[in-house]
C-alpha cells in the first residue's frame, strides 16, 4: 500500500472529515455490487475548493481518487480496485437554487435524488430520470451512470435532464460546462461527455438540471399473457404505435413466482404481465394513450387486461413489480440474489427472444434468473440467484453472463443500459465498443494523464469479473 | 477466502442472510445515526457490511468495530426500509454479544452511570428492557439489552444516567435547536416532536435552499423516543414564544419502549397545568402515528397548525 499523506489531508478537509480506521474503510470499499477492495483513506469535502486541493494533491503524488455517493453502484463502480482515497461527496449536499421562471434547478452532487423530488413537489415539479434507488442515489452518481427508471421511456435518463455542470478536473482545475439554457448548438458537449463517465474524468462538483410539471393524471394497466412472445410482440407494437407510455414495465413468470411464493400475492401465474402507464395534463389524451395500449395488448392476446387512475389501485397493480426485490432475495434460504449481468437493453423486437434466451441459460447452468425491466426504453433486468457459497457456481455465473452478452451483442443490443459498466460488465463492453476503445483511452489520457480518476474501471477493467476484486460473499474453497 | 466464524457462536447463525443482503443501502433512508453524522460508516448497512467481515475474517474485532455496533437506537427505521427483509438488528444484538464476550463493550448510544448517580435506583424501575441492575454498589447498564431508549436519561434526577453520543437527541441539542429555528425564522410557530418511528416526512441527507425555508412556520424535531419527552423540553419553545408543541407517538401497543405510555402522562399533566393558568390546553398536543403513516402525520400537523392559526400567538 501506498503511503498516504494524512496530516495533509486533514489540512485540507479538517479532522471531522476524513476516516483512515480499518474498520470505516472496509465499510467504503463495498457498494451494491459483488466486489470489495480496501481504499487508504475516505475523504469529506464540504466545498469545490477542497476537493480542488484534494485533487491537486492526489495528482501530484499519483494517489487514485473515487468520488462516492450513494454507493448504490451495482458493478463495482466505487470499489477502489488499486486503492486510494475515496471522495464521499455527501458532504455536499446543498440543493442551491430552483428557479422557477428559467425551469432549471442548481444543485451539489451529494444530493439525493429522492430529497431534490420533495423539495420541487411544492412547485408542482418533477426530476424525472429517478432509478428505482432514488432513495439513496445522489445526482453525482446519477450522472456519473446516466441512470434512469421507470419513466425513462417517456422523460429521458439523466443525460436529457442535465444542463450544465461544474466538474473539477484532475489536475485540481475548475471547468463549466454546458450551459444553463435548453439548448446549446456546438462545440463538443463535454456537459455530456461526463454523463456515464463513472467518475473516470473529473468530479461533479455543481449540477444544472432541468425538470418538468407533474402530470395532473396517471393511469397504471396491467395485461397478463400465456407466452413470452406475445408480451414482447406487444411491447414492440406499443413502442412503434407512436404510443408515449410513462412506464412499460415487463414481469416474467419466475418474477411472478417468486413475488407470489415469498409474499403471498396470489398473481396470476401466466408466462409474463405488462405493466403500462400513460400520464398528462388532461384526462381525455391520457385515455387516448391508455386504450391504444389495452388494444394492443388485446390484439396480442393479452389476458384480464385492466387499467385504474385510482392511486390505490395503481399500487395494487404495480404491488408484484414492486415486490420484486425481496422476493427475489427471499425465493429460496440457499440462493443470493447477485448483481450481475442486470441491465443490458435490446431492441424492442427481440424483448421476447431475450426474456427466453434468459431463462435457457440460466437451465443450462442450473442457476435461477428472471427477467423483467423497463422493457418500454428496450432495457431488460435480471438478477442471478445462486449459492454464493459455491465455487462452481460463480463458473456457472460467469458462463451464463458470457452467453447472455455474447446473445444481446449478436442482435444489437448494448452491455448496460443504465446500472453502468464498473468492473462486472467491463468484458462485454470492451467486446461491444472494440472499435472505439482507442478513442476512449485517447479522451481518458487527454484529461487524465496521470490515470488518478478512478482507475481500474470501464475500458480499464480487467476482462475476468470474478478475480477483479475480493468478492463479497464467502466463497468456499 | 476461508469462513472463519468459530469466535462468533452469535452471529454465525446469519451467515446466509448477511449473503441475502442485497447492499441496496435502502435501510439508511432515515436512519438517525446516518443522518446526523453524514458517515455511511454510520448507517445501518454498515453494520452489515461489518457484521459480514466479522464472520470472513476480513474485519478485526475492535474498539472501533464495536463503537459501530452498539451505536443503534433499536428504532427499526432500517428494517421497514429493507429491501430484503433482513432482520437488523437481531444481526446488531447477536454481534454485540460476541463482541461484549470478547470484552469488546462499545459505548456507543448506550446510558452509562456517572460517579454523581444517588443509588436512588430510578432508572432501574423505569428502563423498559431489564438492562439496568444494582450490584450493591454500583448501578451496572447490560449494554446488550440496553436498546438506547434514553428513558434512563430523563428520569434520573442526578444527571448521572448518561449517553455516550446522543446523536443529536439529547435533550439540550433539541432544545438549541428550537432555539435556534425561532431565532431564525420569522413566521416559527410551533415544534413538532417526533419519535423516529412515526415516519417524519422529512429530507433524508440534503439541505434546502434558504428561499425555500424562509417561510416554515413548525420544525420536527426527532427526539428518538416519546419516553423521552419530558416538561422541560417540551416547554422550551415557549420560551421562545412558541404558539404550540406537538408530540408524535406510536400508538397503544406498538412503543417497543413503552415510551408513549410515558408521554401521554407528561402531556395530560402539561395540559392541566395549561388549563389552570387558563391557557388554551390544546397548544399542546400528543398523536399517535402508525409507523410509515407519512399522510396521517403530515394530516395531524396541518389540523394542528390550523387550530394554532386560530389561537394565535400566546402573548
Ligand atoms: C436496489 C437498486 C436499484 C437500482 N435501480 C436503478 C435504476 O432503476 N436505474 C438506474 O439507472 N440505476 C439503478 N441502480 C444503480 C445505481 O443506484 C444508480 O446508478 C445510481 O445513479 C448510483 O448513484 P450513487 O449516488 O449511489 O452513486 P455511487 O454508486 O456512489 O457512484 C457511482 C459512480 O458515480 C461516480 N460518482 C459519484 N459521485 C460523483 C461525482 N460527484 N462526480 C463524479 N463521479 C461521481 C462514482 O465514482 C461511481 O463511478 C440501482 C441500484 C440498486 C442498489
Ligand atoms: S434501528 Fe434505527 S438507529 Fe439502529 S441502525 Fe436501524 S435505523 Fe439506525
Ligand atoms: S436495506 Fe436490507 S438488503 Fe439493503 S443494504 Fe440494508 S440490510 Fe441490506
Ligand atoms: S432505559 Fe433505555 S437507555 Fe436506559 S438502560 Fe434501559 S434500555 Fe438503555
Amino acid at each position: 500500500m501506498k503511503t498516504i499523506d494524512e496530516e495533509k489531508l486533514r489540512q485540507i478537509v479538517g479532522d471531522a472529515n476524513i476516516k483512515t480506521d480499518p474498520s470505516d474503510l472496509y465499510i467504503y470499499g463495498s457498494d451494491s455490487s459483488v466486489h470489495h477492495a480496501m481504499p487508504w483513506a475516505v475523504v469529506r469535502p464540504k466545498t469545490t475548493e477542497q476537493v480542488q486541493a484534494v485533487m491537486r494533491y492526489a495528482n501530484e503524488n499519483l494517489i487514485p481518487v473515487i468520488a462516492r455517493g450513494g454507493g448504490s453502484g451495482m458493478c463495482g463502480q466505487t470499489v477502489p480496485v488499486r486503492g486510494g482515497i475515496i471522495l464521499d461527496m455527501k458532504g455536499m449536499n446543498k440543493i442551491l437554487e430552483i428557479n422557477l421562471k428559467d425551469v432549471y434547478c442548481r444543485v451539489e452532487p451529494g444530493v439525493v435524488d429522492d430529497d431534490l423530488n420533495l423539495a420541487l413537489k411544492p412547485h408542482g415539479m418533477f426530476f424525472p430520470p429517478t432509478p428505482a434507488s432514488s432513495r439513496i442515489a445522489t445526482i453525482g452518481g446519477e450522472i456519473a451512470n446516466n441512470a434512469s427508471g421507470v419513466r425513462s421511456v417517456k422523460y429521458g435518463a439523466t443525460r436529457d435532464a442535465v444542463l450544465g455542470m461544474k466538474v473539477v478536473l484532475p489536475n485540481g482545475d475548475l471547468v463549466n460546462l454546458g450551459a444553463r439554457t435548453r439548448v446549446e448548438a456546438s462545440g463538443y458537449q463535454l456537459h455530456k461527455l461526463m454523463v456515464g463517465s463513472e467518475g473516470t474524468l473529473g468530479i461533479v462538483v455543481e449540477a444544472t438540471l432541468s425538470f418538468v410539471p407533474i402530470p395532473e393524471f396517471r393511469c397504471m394497466g396491467i395485461a397478463n399473457f400465456n407466452t413470452l412472445k406475445d408480451a414482447g410482440e406487444a411491447i414492440g407494437s406499443i413502442m412503434a404505435s407512436g404510443a408515449i407510455p410513462s412506464m412499460l414495465e415487463l414481469v416474467d413468470d419466475v418474477a411472478i413466482k417468486a413475488v407470489n411464493k415469498t409474499m403471498n400475492l396470489g398473481l396470476k401465474e401466466v408466462a409474463a404481465a405488462l405493466i403500462f402507464e400513460a400520464d398528462g395534463m388532461v384526462r381525455e389524451a391520457v385515455d387516448y394513450e391508455i386504450n391504444k395500449m389495452k388494444a394492443i395488448c388485446q390484439k396480442h392476446n393479452g389476458e384480464d387486461i385492466y387499467a385504474s387512475y385510482d392511486p390505490k389501485e395503481r399500487d395494487k397493480i404495480f404491488l408484484g413489480r414492486k415486490s420484486l426485490f425481496p422476493a427475489l432475495s427471499k425465493y429460496d434460504d440457499n440462493l443470493a440474489s447477485t448483481a450481475l449481468a442486470d441491465d443490458m437493453a435490446v431492441p424492442y423486437s427481440k424483448m421476447a427472444e431475450m426474456a427466453g434466451k434468459i431463462h435457457e441459460i440460466a437451465d443450462k447452468y442450473g442457476i435461477v434468473m428472471t427477467a423483467y425491466g423497463h422493457c418500454g426504453s428496450g432495457c431488460m433486468h435480471t438478477k442471478i440467484l445462486m449459492d454464493t457459497k459455491r465455487k462452481d457456481q460463480w463458473e456457472s455465473a460467469r458462463k451464463a453472463i458470457t452467453e447472455v452478452y455474447d446473445y444481446v451483442r449478436s442482435v444489437n443490443g448494448t452491455t448496460s443500459a443504465e446500472h453502468g459498466i464498473g468492473l462486472s460488465k467491463a468484458e462485454s463492453f470492451k467486446i461491444e465498443k472494440a472499435d472505439s476503445l482507442h478513442l476512449l483511452a485517447l479522451i481518458k489520457k487527454a484529461v487524465d494523464p496521470n490515470n488518478i480518476l478512478n482507475p481500474g474501471k470501464l475500458s480499464q477493467a480487467p476482462e475476468d469479473w470474478v478475480t477483479a476484486t475480493n468478492l463479497r460473499y464467502s466463497v468456499n474453497s | 477466502m476461508e469462513n472463519k466464524t468459530k469466535e462468533f457462536k452469535h452471529l454465525e447463525k446469519w451467515q446466509k442472510t448477511l449473503a441475502n443482503c442485497i447492499r441496496c443501502g435502502y435501510c439508511y433512508e432515515h436512519c438517525p445515526m446516518f443522518k446526523y453524522t453524514g458517515w455511511e460508516s454510520d448507517a445501518p448497512r454498515a453494520k452489515i457490511i461489518t457484521a459480514f467481515g466479522l464472520l470472513s475474517g476480513e474485519v478485526e474485532p475492535s474498539e472501533s468495530v464495536s463503537q459501530k455496533m452498539f451505536s443503534c437506537f433499536y428504532c427499526k427505521r432500517c428494517e421497514a426500509a429493507c429491501s430484503s427483509g433482513v432482520a437488523l438488528t437481531d444481526i446488531f444484538t447477536d454481534a454485540k454479544k460476541d463482541l461484549v464476550e470478547m470484552d469488546l463493550k462499545g459505548p456507543g448510544t448506550t446510558s452509562t452511570t456517572k460517579l454523581t448517580c444517588a443509588r436512588c435506583l430510578i432508572c432501574l424501575k423505569a428502563c423498559p428492557h431489564e438492562a439496568r441492575s444494582y450490584d450493591g454498589k454500583n448501578i451496572v447498564v447490560d449494554p446488550v439489552k440496553c436498546q438506547a431508549c434514553g428513558i434512563c436519561i430523563e428520569v434520573c434526577p442526578a444527571g448521572a444516567a448518561t449517553i455516550q453520543n446522543s446523536f443529536g437527541t439529547d435533550r439540550n441539542m433539541l432544545m438549541d435547536r428550537a432555539s435556534n429555528f425561532f431565532s431564525t425564522h420569522e413566521a416559527a410557530k410551533a415544534i413538532i416532536f417526533a419519535c423516529n418511528w412515526s415516519y417524519y416526512p422529512d429530507l433524508q441527507a440534503s439541505v434546502l435552499p434558504d428561499a425555500e425555508t424562509r417561510d416554515k412556520n413548525y420544525e420536527i424535531l426527532v427526539n428518538m423516543c416519546g419516553g423521552r419527552l419530558e416538561p422541560q423540553l417540551l416547554m422550551a419553545p415557549f420560551l421562545y414564544n412558541a404558539w404550540g408543541v406537538m408530540a408524535a407517538v406510536c400508538p397503544e401497543d406498538k412503543c417497543d419502549h413503552k415510551g408513549n405510555v410515558r408521554a401521554k402522562k407528561t402531556i395530560e399533566s402539561l395540559k392541566n397545568t395549561f388549563k389552570s393558568i387558563d391557557i388554551d390546553p390544546e397548544r399542546v398536543r400528543l398523536v399517535e402515528i402508525k409507523a410509515g403513516d407519512k399522510a396521517k402525520f403530515k394530516a395531524e400537523i396541518d389540523t394542528f397548525m390550523d387550530n394554532l392559526n386560530k389561537m394565535g400567538p400566546i402573548r
